[in-house]
C-alpha cells in the first residue's frame, strides 16, 4: 500500500509519497502567515492551523504606533523559540494534491514533483502576484529592505569613490618642503602623512583620500604645495560622468515576498511595481473592536495599525487598516475574537488551468 | 509443502494463459517469450503433460476470483510486477468503463495505487486507460474526493 | 530623520552634492561635478559652505554622510 512519509524539523516538516512519481510536501514555518486558506481549502481535511503561535507574541508598545519592523521580527523569533508550529497536517488524510501549495499567498507549504514546485509546472494554477524592481529606475536607498515586513529585499549599494567624484591635482615640492606638519594637521580628509624624523623628513598624499579643498596649500607657510581642484568652477576639466554613477542590486526573495506593496509605497523613484494575488475590502468594526492588537501582531503586511495616541496611557479607541498595504490574506478576520473585521475578496489573480475542481477552490476564495 | 504450494499454483496459472494464448493463435515461441517461460516448458503445458489437475483447479479458483482478490493472489504468488500485469492481462478478460468526474483534483493518488499502471494525470485530471483497466476498484476506493466511478461492460 | 548641516565644519568640497543620488536625479549635470543648473537640488555649495536648499526632498540614504571628509552633513 502507498503511505505517506512525514519527516519534521524543527518547526518545519516534509510529507513524501514516493511511487509512480516523488510527491513532496513542504512545510515553512516562518513564511507561514496564519491566513487559513490552506485549512479551508484542503479537500481531505487533513489542515489544522494553530490558533496562531502568536499567542505566545510579546506584546509591546511599538507596535501600537504602527510600522515598527523591529517588533514584527521578534514575533517570529518568539514563534521560533516557542517550538510550536503554527499548521499541522494529518499525514495520514493527506493525499499530496496540492492545493494548499497552490493557494497559499505566501509560499509557506510548497509541493514539488519530481523536485520541480508546482508553481513551475504549467497545468497547476499560481496567483499573479509579484514584486518587481525596475534596475533603470532603482537608485538603491535601501528604503524598500527597511520597509519590507517580511525582509524579502536586500539591497547592495556599490558607491563611487571618493577620488573618482573629486578630483583634482596635487603635488609637494619636496625641495621646498620643510616638513614642518602644519598641512597634516590642517588635513580635514587625513591624507597627508609628514615624516619628521631627521635624515628620513618624507611627505605622502593619499590622493585616494583628498577631497581637494586646498586647505593644505592655504596653510604652507613656504608653498610648497601646488593643487587645483576640479569641482571649481575655474577649472577646466571634465569629469566623467560614469565615475560617479551609483550603482547596486536589488534582490527580492520570491519566497519571502508577499507582495503586500510596502516596496512600491516607499520607492522614491518609483521602481517597484507590485501585483496584489486578491482585490477586495478590509472593514474593520471599532463598535466591536478591543483593542487587543492580535491583528497588528499578525498581519503579514503591517497594514494594520492603532492610531498614535496623544498621551502615555491613553488607549486608541479603534483599529484603523491601510488597504494600500493590505494583501486581505484573512488572517486578521480569523484571528478576531470579536469578528470585528470583515475581509472580503472580489477577485483571485491566477494562472488559468484546465481543472474544474481547481478553478473552484480558487473561486471559492471569493467571498 | 506449503512453500511450494504457491510454485504449483503459479504453474497451474501459467498453464491457463498459455492456453489462452495459443487460442489466440500466438507460436510455442511467442507464447514463451509472453510469459517469460522455455519452449520445452509450453510444450509440456499445452500437450497437457508434467501439471496435476489438481493446481490446475486451484488456479482456475484464482482465474473466478473477483479482480481485486486476484490481484491480491497475483502480488502473493508473482513478485515481479510487470509479470503480473502480463498475466492479469491474460487472464482477465472483461471490459470496463471508466469514468473521471470533474470534482478529481489531480492528487495522484490513484496513479500510485493502480497496479495495472492504467491511470495517468493529465492537466490535473486522472485520465484512465480502459484496456489495461483489470477492475479492481482501488481507484474508486481510494480516491479521496470520489471522483472515479469503474463500470463493468455487459458482453 | 532629518537632514542637518554644520557649516563651521564645511570645506565646500561639494562631495555631498555630487555623492547624492537624488541631485543626480534632478539634476543629472552635478553627479560630473559641473553644478547645477537649477535651484531644484537638495543642497549646493554657495560662497565657499554647504546649503540645504530643498532638504524635504532628501530620502534619507545617507549617501552624503558616508562620504563627507569633515562629519558636516549627516542625518539625526
Amino acid at each position: 500500500m502507498i503511505k505517506n512519509e512525514k519527516e519534521i524539523k524543527g518547526n518545519d516538516f516534509n510529507i513524501t509519497r514516493s511511487a509512480e512519481e516523488l510527491r513532496k510536501l513542504s512545510f515553512n514555518d516562518h513564511v507561514c502567515i496564519g491566513c487559513g486558506i490552506c485549512e479551508s481549502t484542503c479537500p481531505v481535511e487533513a489542515i489544522s492551523l494553530d490558533a496562531i503561535a502568536n499567542i505566545e507574541r510579546n506584546y509591546t508598545g511599538t507596535y501600537f504606533s504602527g510600522h515598527e519592523k523591529i517588533t514584527q521580527n521578534n514575533v517570529l523569533e518568539t514563534n521560533k523559540a516557542g517550538n510550536k508550529t503554527k499548521l499541522t497536517i494529518n499525514e495520514d488524510k493527506c493525499v499530496l494534491c496540492g492545493m494548499c501549495s497552490g493557494l497559499c499567498p505566501a509560499s509557506a507549504l510548497t509541493l514539488t514533483i519530481d523536485n520541480e514546485p508546482i508553481k513551475n509546472i504549467d497545468a497547476y494554477p499560481s496567483y499573479i502576484a509579484y514584486a518587481e524592481c525596475n534596475d533603470d529606475e532603482c537608485i538603491y536607498c535601501g528604503k524598500c529592505e527597511i520597509a519590507c515586513p517580511r525582509d524579502a529585499i536586500t539591497v547592495k549599494r556599490n558607491l563611487p569613490e571618493r577620488a573618482k567624484l573629486v578630483t583634482g591635482e596635487i603635488t609637494p615640492d619636496k625641495d621646498t618642503c620643510i616638513y614642518c606638519g602644519v598641512c597634516e594637521e590642517m588635513c580635514p580628509a587625513d591624507a597627508i602623512d609628514v615624516t619628521k624624523a631627521i635624515g628620513e623628513e618624507d611627505i605622502v598624499i593619499d590622493t585616494d583620500k583628498c577631497v581637494y579643498c586646498l586647505v593644505c596649500k592655504k596653510a604652507c607657510p613656504v608653498e610648497a604645495i601646488t593643487a587645483v581642484c576640479r569641482l571649481c568652477p575655474y577649472g577646466e576639466y571634465d569629469l566623467d560622468e560614469a565615475d560617479a554613477e551609483i550603482t547596486g542590486t536589488t534582490i527580492i526573495s520570491e519566497d519571502d515576498c508577499i507582495s503586500c506593496g510596502w516596496c512600491e509605497g516607499v520607492c522614491p523613484t518609483d521602481a517597484m511595481t507590485v501585483k496584489k494575488p486578491f482585490e477586495g475590502t478590509l472593514v474593520t468594526d471599532p463598535e466591536k473592536c478591543g483593542t487587543c492588537g492580535a491583528c497588528v501582531d499578525l498581519c503579514p503586511c503591517n497594514a494594520l495599525s492603532f492610531p498614535k495616541t496623544k498621551g502615555p496611557g491613553e488607549r486608541s479607541v479603534q483599529i484603523v487598516s491601510n488597504d494600500d498595504y493590505c494583501i486581505k490574506c484573512g488572517a486578521c478576520a480569523r484571528i478576531c475574537p470579536n469578528d470585528a473585521i470583515e475581509v472580503s475578496r472580489t477577485g483571485v489573480n491566477h494562472t488559468p488551468t484546465n481543472s474544474e475542481s481547481w478553478t473552484d477552490a480558487l473561486e471559492a476564495l471569493k467571498n | 509443502m506449503v512453500n511450494n504450494m504457491p510454485k504449483h499454483i503459479s504453474s497451474g496459472l501459467k498453464y491457463i494463459a498459455a492456453v489462452e494464448l495459443k487460442s489466440k493463435g500466438l507460436s510455442h515461441k511467442e507464447i514463451a517469450d509472453e510469459l517469460d517461460l522455455d519452449r520445452s516448458t509450453v510444450s509440456h503445458y499445452l500437450n497437457g503433460r508434467n501439471l496435476t489437475w489438481d493446481s490446475i483447479d486451484v488456479a482456475n479458483t484464482i482465474v473466478n476470483m473477483c479482480p481485486k482478490d486476484f490481484l491480491s493472489m497475483m502480488q502473493v504468488l508473482f513478485k515481479d510486477i510487470d509479470k503480473i500485469r502480463t498475466m492479469t492481462l491474460i487472464l482477465k478478460s472483461e471490459e470496463y468503463k471508466t469514468i473521471v468526474s470533474k470534482s478529481c483534483i489531480g492528487c495522484g493518488l490513484c496513479v500510485d495505487l493502480c497496479v495495472m499502471k492504467a491511470i495517468k494525470l493529465d492537466s490535473l485530471k486522472a485520465k484512465i486507460e480502459a484496456d489495461l483497466c483489470c477492475g479492481c476498484l482501488i481507484c474508486e476506493e481510494e480516491c479521496p474526493t470520489r471522483s472515479i466511478r469503474i463500470l463493468e461492460v455487459n458482453k | 530623520m532629518e537632514l542637518k548641516v554644520n557649516q563651521d565644519n564645511c570645506l565646500g568640497c561639494g562631495v555631498c552634492v555630487v555623492a547624492c543620488p537624488i541631485n543626480a536625479s534632478i539634476s543629472p549635470e552635478v553627479a560630473g561635478g559641473h553644478g547645477s543648473k537649477t535651484e531644484e537640488t537638495i543642497m549646493m555649495v554657495e560662497n565657499g559652505f554647504i546649503k540645504l536648499f530643498s532638504p524635504e526632498k532628501c530620502d534619507e540614504c545617507g549617501t552624503c554622510q558616508m562620504f563627507c571628509p569633515v562629519d558636516a552633513i549627516w542625518l539625526e
